[in-house]
């Protein structure tokens, strides 16, 4: 599995802000539905299909991904910051590979 | 059961859409994709049969034309409480005229704060992307917004 | 020659219609892709080639190559492709690892490979906000530089006689081209923000690949990646943003 990146917007905040949570993995989102050009065959579908948000080892949001997803999926919602920790993003591929990725919740004083 | 091995199973029973569309992705016409399913079976499948309305509450941001249909930027934002018994759901994003219309099925709770979800989708050709948002009351309200993909340029 | 060139340019007028209008990006569209830069998957690949970088180089022996203080190599870097005195020819920054890695005696990498493509990335990237200052007068062998990759600019090849001019040259900026607008090569910064993240290959890639892809589509015989004639007209078109900001990656079709 590819590497992964999670990005807070904006890098400064504090307790009560709402702030975007953005995640990016490289992955190949294989449809199933493309040919290898050289040997004609089938390239097997494999893609990102579960998606976890974890807040402190709280989950706040699950994603079920498709292949219509695009290549090296980029997946965007929001956090209300309620407490200094870690949210912590896990993926699982249709073949079953996984990966994960943290970041750390620093809020500053308000 | 599993939401999505529910939805699997509907896939697999479903008659299959004919997949003579040329994709993006390849020049021949397309084999059949496991996950293939049309928007009106998705749609019952995740409503149940439910009314759906159209909703200016939801805000869908595309892109009217796309420079290439690989890499669609779409945004979304729900104009709804995120409460503890008053929430957005889940926002399903479709690309209505894909082999398989299903982008993201994204499970929403109040920690978000707001409902809200963006991503990139694969758009095989120029089509209508819809935000299907279920509400936390089990009422389901829609919006979407046709997308011109420009399919060109040299290399 | 001149006459050719014109006449081609010409042709080539005709032949890319009217139809700019439907196809040119609004400013709602521009402003969705502008904020993509901002998740770039690219950002993982740059992040990937610092890790090689600084495992195998380093900015110290990366700066002592090139003769310049570690404080001004991302100023030196912008400047790029230049006359490395030590390899005595004009160099990318590809080229200068190669070479390094060589003096090293460790495992060469090819020039057209992913790892060499994030490496190149990475390092460009530490010019980020540098402005473009390539001086193509710094002395004789950029100066001949720049002379061939006008050549290879100009000179129509292949079976429809086109030139990289024909396609793109004041006359055509603005003309629709298979339904993409043409652009001003100088005024997009091409030379500051590749290599980018194409959409259309969901991968890095750089500036002589684009090249590459784009001799491939105007049926001309595809120039060999850091061959003199590429590197001269990477030199050539990277001038042509002389004074513009570096910001990589880029984010392109």
């Amino acid at each position: 599995m590819g590497k992964a990146i999670v990005k807070i917007k904006p890098k400064k905040y504090k307790v009560g802000d709402i702030v975007k949570v953005d995640f990016i993995a490289i992955h190949p989102m294989e449809t199933g539905m493309r040919k290898d050009k050289k040997s004609g065959k089938i390239i097997p579908a494999k893609y990102i299909e579960d998606v976890e948000f974890f807040y402190n080892g709280k989950l706040f949001t699950k994603m079920d991904i498709w292949e219509s997803t695009s290549t090296n999926p980029y997946l965007s919602v929001n956090l209300k910051i309620t407490e200094p920790g870690e949210v912590k993003v896990t993926y699982k591929d249709n073949t079953g590979e996984t990966g994960e990725k943290a970041k750390k919740i620093k809020p500053k004083a308000a | 059961m599993k939401r999505r091995t529910f939805l699997k199973t509907i896939a697999a029973t479903a008659p299959l859409v004919a997949v003579s569309t040329p994709t993006l992705l390849s020049a021949k016409a397309t084999p059949k994709s496991p996950n293939a399913m049309d928007l009106k079976t998705a749609l019952k499948a995740i409503t149940g049969g439910k009314a759906v309305t159209d909703s200016d509450k939801i805000k869908l941001v595309v892109p009217e034309i796309a420079e290439n249909g690989a890499v669609v930027p779409v945004k979304i934002h729900v104009t709804h409480p995120m409460e503890a018994n008053n929430y957005v759901k889940t926002i399903h994003v479709f690309a209505t005229q894909n082999v398989n219309v299903r982008c993201a099925d994204v499970h929403l709770t109040p920690a978000n704060g707001k409902g809200y979800f963006a991503t990139r989708v694969k758009l095989a050709k120029s089509q209508d992307v819809m935000a299907l948002v279920e509400l936390s009351d089990g009422t389901f309200i829609k919006t979407q917004k046709p997308v011109k993909v420009t399919i060109g340029g040299c290399g | 020659m001149k006459k050719v060139i014109i006449a081609t340019a010409l042709l080539s007028v005709s032949l890319f219609g009217a139809q700019a209008t439907q196809f040119s990006m609004s400013k709602a569209d521009r402003a969705m892709y502008q904020e993509m830069l901002e998740n770039n998957p690219a950002d993982i690949f740059v992040e990937e080639g610092g890790e090689f970088f600084d495992e195998l180089i380093g900015e110290k022996d990366f700066a002592a190559f090139l003769g310049v203080s570690e404080k001004d190599l991302p100023k030196y870097i912008a400047g790029f492709p230049r006359y490395v005195k030590k390899i005595d020819m004009v160099a990318g920054l590809d080229q200068v690892m190669q070479a390094i890695l060589a003096q090293k005696n460790e495992k060469p990498i090819k020039l057209k490979s992913k790892k060499m493509f994030s490496m190149l990335a990475y390092v460009k990237s530490l010019a980020n906000e540098e402005k473009i200052n390539l001086d193509v007068n710094a002395d004789e062998h950029i100066k001949a530089a720049y002379a061939l990759g006008k050549k290879v600019y100009e000179t129509p090849r292949g079976g429809r006689g086109l030139a990289c001019l024909s396609c793109h040259s004041q006359a055509t900026v603005g003309l629709a081209l298979r339904t993409q607008i043409l652009p001003n090569l100088g005024a997009v910064n091409a030379g500051g923000t590749w290599p980018a993240y194409r959409m259309t290959k969901s991968s890095l890639r750089t500036l002589q690949r684009r090249f590459q892809g784009c001799m491939k589509n105007a049926l001309l015989a595809v120039i060999p990646i850091g061959s003199p004639e590429m590197v001269a007209l990477e030199v050539y078109v990277t001038n042509m943003a002389k004074g513009k900001e570096i910001a990589i990656p880029g984010l392109k079709r």
